[in-house]
């Protein structure tokens, strides 16, 4: 009766969604230095062209993608995730991403509907 | 120039460890070297061994309950509460070390979703990121979007700093269909 598309189109694939992700970086940040005044508009272009990359595949998804971006100062960071949801459906990526003067991590977690 | 950038690597490629979610799964790494040398990509993801070769979907079918929105929905508000309470008491007394702010992400998050579990919320799937810093007055920003269904879906946040660090957690849940 209901067929579900079950196979290619509904699971998360990290390659194809790790090349968008820094397609996505290249494309918003690539190149440029750290400047305080810019670091916010950078954030939301970063977060905008990779989630409107990913609407562009089509899948059965919810999106989050989170961005983050920081002054390469010496200092550290740690990110740590802890997420309950279905391992068959979902998936996530992380991509880290650094020039001469920033870092940049932007994760993405794909739920499958 | 190219040693520079291979040196880099191999660090960033020991450093990996700390790049991690706490899962029982394997944690695997590609790296990727661009064509312009002055910026260089990682990817790191979660995945069980054999994820997407397997034969896709072996779960069993359910049937249809033919339920469009939740029963209860997300309280935003005692989540925000979870995440005052738990922050604050983990890290107040805390200063910046590597080792320890390394366990301390993985162990808050792991809390915060236990916490977020037992409120018994049906049909919602929880994100929970974590961010410890150090303060060394550099500047950072942290930004998201989500494609969801505003009606069901929504997210909690709080951020938190003391004298040598700053933490930042994002709850997010998702209402499965």
């Amino acid at each position: 009766m209901d067929e579900y598309q079950s196979g290619e189109e509904t699971a998360f694939i990290v390659d194809e969604i790790s090349g968008i992700i820094k397609e996505s970086i290249e494309a918003a940040i690539g190149g440029n230095a750290y400047q305080p005044s810019r670091v916010s508009q950078w954030t939301t272009s970063v977060v905008e062209l990779c989630l409107s990359q990913l609407t562009k595949l089509g899948k059965p998804f919810k999106y989050i993608v989170t961005s983050v971006i920081m002054q390469k100062n010496g200092a550290g960071l740690h990110t740590a995730s802890s997420c309950y949801w279905d391992n068959n459906a979902d998936g996530s990526c992380t991509v880290r991403w650094e020039n001469k003067t920033m870092f940049c991590i932007v994760s993405v977690f794909g739920l499958g509907i | 120039m190219s040693d520079v950038a291979k040196d880099k690597a191999a660090r960033l490629l020991r450093k990996t460890g700390s790049f991690s979610s706490l899962s029982s799964y394997d944690v695997k790494v590609k790296e990727s070297r661009r064509k312009q040398k002055d910026s260089m990509s990682t990817v790191s993801y979660m995945d069980d061994p054999g994820h997407h070769d397997d034969i896709p979907r072996p779960t069993q079918q359910m049937e249809n309950t033919y339920q469009l929105y939740p029963t209860k929905y997300f309280p935003g508000a005692t989540v925000n509460n979870i995440l005052k309470d738990v922050l604050p008491s983990y890290l107040q007394e805390e200063k910046y070390e590597p080792e320890l702010c390394r366990q301390m992400t993985k162990t808050i998050s792991e809390v915060i979703k236990a916490r977020v579990k037992d409120l018994m919320i049906p049909r919602y799937k929880i994100i929970v990121l974590i961010h410890i810093g150090q303060l060394n007055e550099q500047s950072i920003r942290i930004g998201s979007r989500c494609l969801w269904n505003s009606n069901t879906d929504t997210f909690s946040s709080f951020s938190f700093c003391n004298q040598s660090l700053f933490a930042v957690a994002n709850v997010f849940a998702v209402y499965f269909e």
